[in-house]
Formats: structure tokens, C-alpha cells, sequence
């Protein structure tokens, strides 16, 4: 299955919506996005990973890109992400520094932040 | 199952990935165990094409081959690139994985991943090819 990113920036908020395949033949395309959010002025990183369904060190070294590149104000948000992408983030140690959570509640969230 | 040849080039990972995915299924592996074979063959294919071929300045292809017997699944992934032995590489220790993502480190997450999700990782160099050899446990009811 092949990779989509879509980004959307609401506010101090960027949103992007992943789905298919994360390799390194694909890391681009996210990087692409992540580049294009981050020129904002963001707080929050809502990264949506319900139909991401397969996530390799390509992808994570594009997340540890994305919070040096933000910096350590941003926050960032795993939404739903499927049983292996979540083992893959555990085994690595990234669910430390990101927050995972089922759904994406936007006021949840402001109210987090405030 | 029969080779599989590709280019050595990062447009190779979708079918380097289709194929881990059907030796998966002629195995009766189960969804994780198929995942992480996938995960493994992907991020090993990646440091050769990466390392072994482009960094190096070398063109070649990748080749792969699929073993099941009664007990283990095998996959066998080949390269003419640069010597290059995975399990030589420098792997992140637990007090680099516990780090914020502000103070990570980019490398050796995917050898790490490899290594660690496949039953038995073998490396080999025969003749001008890296033969690196992933072994997964087949569970048979």
C-alpha cells in the first residue's frame, strides 16, 4: 500500500494524517509535511496514525527530526496508532517523548496545553 | 520460492516488502511474527542501499530468497555492495532509548529493530555478496 500525508494547520495546531506504508522510500513525502508545519508557528503536533500501517526507523528518524527541528515546545500527539506501529514506538522508546492517545480531542487538548 | 532481484535502489522496498509479506503467508506466520520478519528484511535492505551501494558510489542489485521447511522460515537477502555486517554495527544501549527525542541520536535504530525482531539473524560473506540470513520459528498447530 502506498504512502499519504496530509497536513492541516488550525491555529497553533498541525495535524497530519498518515496512512499506508512508512519506509524509507516514503520518508520524504512526511518530511516534506513536517518541514511545511514546522515553518509555522506551532505548539502542537497531531500526527494521525489510525491508518498507518507500517512504520520503519525512516519514519521514527523523521520524528526525531521533527521535535529537534520544533523544538522542545512543541507537543506531539499519537493518535490511534495500529498494534505494531505502537510496538515499534515502545521497543524504541519514543512513547516516552510523545504522547499517545486514542482519539484526537481538540478541546482535550487546548485544555492539556493551557 | 523463487529469487527475487531488484534494483538496489530505496524504489525496491515496496516489493523487497510484498515479497517477506507472501513467504509470511506460505509460512502460516502469524501477524506479528510477519510483521517484524518484514520490519527486519526492510531495514536491512535500507543500510545496504544506503551504505552499501549509494554512500559507497556502487550500483548492484538486491537479491532474495525464501526457505520454508517444517520448522523455520528463512530469508535469505544478498548484495555486491561494500562488506557490511549488521551485527558489527554500533546499536543505541537502553540509556540512548530513554532519552527525549530532543536529545536522540539518529542512527542504528533500524539495525536494532532488525536484530531484535527476527528469531535468528546470521551474517555472511561469500565470495563479492553480504549474505545476511533472517530465521523466524514457524508455530505449527
Amino acid at each position: 500500500m502506498t504512502f499519504n500525508a496530509t497536513l492541516e494547520i488550525i491555529d497553533n495546531i498541525a495535524q497530519i494524517s498518515l496512512s499506508g506504508e512508512l519506509d524509507a522510500s516514503t520518508a520524504l513525502i512526511f518530511q516534506e509535511k513536517i518541514g511545511a508545519a514546522a515553518a509555522q508557528d506551532i505548539n502542537t503536533l497531531i500526527l494521525m496514525m489510525k491508518e498507518l500501517e507500517y512504520l520503519s526507523s525512516a519514519g521514527l528518524r523523521m520524528l526525531i527530526f521533527t521535535k529537534q527541528k520544533m523544538g522542545p515546545g512543541v507537543a506531539i500527539y499519537v493518535v490511534s496508532p495500529q498494534e505494531m506501529v505502537m510496538d515499534t514506538l515502545e521497543k524504541t522508546g519514543f512513547h516516552h517523548s510523545v504522547n499517545v492517545i486514542d482519539e484526537y480531542d481538540a478541546a482535550k487538548i487546548a485544555s492539556a496545553l493551557s | 520460492m523463487e529469487t527475487l532481484i531488484v534494483p538496489g535502489t530505496l524504489d525496491s522496498l515496496g516489493a523487497i516488502g510484498q515479497y517477506v509479506t507472501r513467504a509470511t503467508s506460505a509460512a502460516g506466520l502469524d501477524k506479528k511474527a510477519a510483521y517484524k520478519l518484514r520490519l527486519a528484511v526492510d531495514e536491512i535492505a535500507t543500510n545496504i542501499i544506503t551504505h552499501g551501494y549509494q554512500e559507497a558510489g556502487l550500483e548492484g542489485k538486491l537479491y532474495l530468497y525464501a526457505a520454508i521447511d517444517e520448522s523455520i522460515l528463512t530469508i535469505f537477502l544478498e548484495d555486491t555492495g561494500i562488506i557490511y555486517n549488521p551485527k558489527q554495527q554500533i546499536l543505541p544501549q537502553k540509556e540512548e532509548l530513554q532519552k527525549v527525542l530532543d536529545e536522540r541520536s539518529m542512527g542504528g535504530l533500524g539495525i536494532y529493530l532488525a536484530l531484535g525482531g527476527v528469531d535468528e539473524f546470521h551474517y555472511e560473506r561469500v565470495g563479492n555478496r553480504n549474505r545476511n540470513i533472517f530465521v523466524m520459528h514457524r508455530i505449527m498447530v
